[in-house]
């Protein structure tokens, strides 16, 4: 067995950081107010093709994420998600479902703001961060079969680092952000997630409403993010997997509706571009739903 | 002749004219109220940090977010007053820059409104 979808799952802990109102895929650079907090709980499903193996792997999960301003331009996001994972094959002599559930890793993300330009309806902020996640999560999950290859663990047993910068233009009309990162990952019972890096793009367009009156109106947002990843091939006992790794670019549209106090989102995440090495499992389709509390 | 209920509630009426004249006349009503413009606020849920932080500033009774013109109406409470520095500290904790400060409404005797 490979490493199916922990590509695809970076950017549950990227997402995760994005606690304002913001790309439901990724980060944003926008600010969280001193003393502030936000909550974001993020459902999501991932789901791999069918290879000729028939092998089919399914990812649920939901990501609860807590955020702080500890200053104007630094803030803080601890996240912690919970795993439903399912791998079915349904040929060969390993026919059958092997699955796990439980808490993943817990990740710590720090953001700083070092530039902003504010006018009038508009602002645009460069925002680099920086990650750890811990190997906290289980990592040690068993079957009659023994114990579940590493992508099938809530939780990697590895201490991996990600890093990147975020950048945000935001009008009462319209928002862009774009983000690069780069995720180093560790390596635990002798496998080593291959690392990742990513470049991720998001157009939000107010829908609604059409015309601004007076007061603070919640938003309708649609929104049209793009996340190109590629993953590096794993090592097993130090050597290359040459069934892992590739790259991957996802299309995701989705809705966001924005009010003062809480963000409901929703968004389907569409494989556009799949070149992975071997006979590595791909990512079929991703669906991401959530809502964040400012308090 | 007037009954008991008509004379009763002309007396409310002229009881209530004079404690509304003898307000105005001291001016203990007259709340004082500003306006605040800030830049780079340009979506609701941004709105509310700067809500948060200037209506934890003491005195502070009604903060009104017009997200169209960028602007924060703030209405103080008895003869209460507002500063531009404490205004501009509050816009800054919440992520944002402030371009302006307005008093709007007459500031109480003693108080003062930059």
């Amino acid at each position: 067995m490979r490493r199916p979808v922990v590509a695809a799952l970076v950017p549950l802990w990227l997402s995760g950081a994005a606690a304002w109102s913001a790309p439901i895929t990724f980060n944003t650079a926008l600010p969280v107010h001193e003393g502030g907090w936000v909550l974001r709980e993020i459902y999501l499903k991932l789901a791999d093709d069918p290879t000729p193996a028939r092998r089919e792997m399914r990812v649920a999960g939901v990501v609860s994420v807590l955020g702080y301003g500890l200053t104007r331009d630094l803030a803080l996001f601890g996240m912690l998600p919970w795993f439903d994972k399912r791998l079915d094959m349904r040929a060969g002599a390993a026919e059958g479902r092997r699955d796990a559930r439980g808490f993943g890793d817990l990740g710590v993300v720090g953001r700083y703001t070092v530039l902003e330009r504010n006018a009038p309806g508009r602002t645009f902020r460069v925002a680099p961060f920086v990650g750890v996640k811990a190997p906290s999560g289980r990592d040690d999950a068993r079957d009659r079969r023994g114990r579940l290859p590493p992508p099938l663990q809530p939780g990697s047993g590895t201490w991996d680092v990600l890093g990147g910068v975020v950048a945000t233009w935001q009008t009462l009309d319209v928002q862009l952000d774009a983000q690069a990162s780069y995720q180093a990952n560790g390596e635990a019972h002798d496998f080593q997630a291959g690392d990742v890096a990513r470049l991720d793009g998001s157009l939000q367009y107010r829908l609604w409403p059409r015309r601004l009156a007076g007061g603070v109106p919640a938003f309708l947002y649609g929104v049209l993010e793009a996340n190109l990843g590629h993953a590096a091939r794993d090592r097993i006992g130090g050597d290359r997997d040459p069934d892992s790794g590739g790259t991957t670019l996802f299309v995701s549209p989705g809705l966001q509706y924005v009010t003062r106090k809480w963000i409901a989102e929703a968004g389907v995440q569409i494989r556009v571009v799949q070149n992975l090495n071997g006979a590595a499992l791909g990512h079929d389709y991703g669906v991401s739903a959530g809502f964040r509390i400012n308090f | 002749m007037m009954d008991v209920k008509t004379a009763g509630r002309r007396f409310a009426a002229a009881a209530s004219l004079v404690v509304s004249l003898l307000l105005a006349a001291s001016g203990a009503h007259a709340q004082a109220t500003y306006r605040i413009h800030v830049d780079g606020l340009a979506c609701p849920f941004c709105a509310y940090g700067i809500e948060k932080k200037l209506s934890a500033v003491e005195g502070v009774a009604r903060v009104e977010t017009d997200i169209a013109s960028g602007t924060v109406a703030v209405t103080m409470s008895g003869e209460a007053t507002l500063d531009e520095a404490t205004a501009r500290r509050a816009v800054k904790e919440a992520g944002f820059s402030l371009r302006g400060f307005e008093a709007l409404a007459p500031v109480p005797s003693g108080g003062v409104a930059k």
